[in-house]
């Protein structure tokens, strides 16, 4: 099942399945982001295009306010669907310990 | 296995159930799991989403094969949409000029070990394979 919402930490937490069928929820939670934003996906478990489609665009949206999104505890799993898309080189990526 | 799916991004789901029972089913190494669940989710919604001017099911079909599995996606009464001609994308090109679009099928060519498009009778069929040994 896939979550996101803030954390203890003031992050942005998201877990499970981030798939065509959940990238609405995760584009309306991020559009209400206005500051810079670390995501903590540490219990995310899966991401496809559209799901890269939302971080980019919000990505994109925060840049141009000088912010941007910043992509912690990502596993072995994401971190390679990351490496694919070039989505290292545009991110600040840290890979879980 | 062979089943039908309705054209809505909600059957992801069942999908990935499907597709879990039938890795454990026949053994096939869990290592393959998120390729093989990342290029049928983008074949899938890739299918739903430019593929409008039918109601019919998408079929999906899956076999094992040595080290690995093979699986189908086929798109009844359809125009031909070649997925293996999809444009490459510059991932090295900066945050200004990148865009998500065409992400999807390109990340499928990238991750397949193999991939097959047939177009035949306005069927659209796209087969790929991953191996462990494909690594």
């Amino acid at each position: 099942m896939f979550k996101i919402g803030f954390n203890d930490h003031g992050e942005v937490a998201v877990s499970g399945r981030l798939d065509a069928a959940q990238a609405e929820k995760a584009q309306e939670f991020l559009d209400a982001v206005t500051d810079h934003c670390v995501l903590d996906l540490q219990g995310l478990e899966y991401i496809s295009s559209a799901g890269l489609g939302v971080l980019l665009r919000t990505h994109k949206r925060l840049m141009g306010s000088e912010s941007g999104l910043e992509l912690v505890n990502v596993n072995k799993h994401i971190f390679d669907v990351f490496r694919y898309s070039g989505f290292d080189k545009l991110f600040v990526v840290r890979a879980a310990q | 296995m062979q089943r039908k799916y309705h054209r809505s991004f909600n059957q992801i789901r069942k999908i990935v159930e499907d597709t879990a029972g039938f890795f454990s089913d026949h053994e096939i190494d869990e290592s393959l799991r998120m390729k093989v669940d990342l290029s049928l989710e983008e074949l899938f919604v890739n299918m739903v989403n430019y593929n409008t001017e039918t109601d019919s099911d998408i079929l999906i079909e899956m076999k094992p094969i040595e080290q690995g599995i093979e699986v189908s996606l086929t798109d009844f009464d359809v125009e031909r949409f070649d997925p293996t001609m999809a444009a490459e994308i510059d991932i090295d090109a900066p945050l200004s000029e990148r865009t998500p679009g065409g992400l999807g099928l390109y990340l499928v060519l990238k991750m397949a070990d193999s991939i097959h498009y047939e177009y035949r009778d306005r069927k659209s069929k796209i087969t790929f394979t991953n191996r462990v040994t494909g690594e």
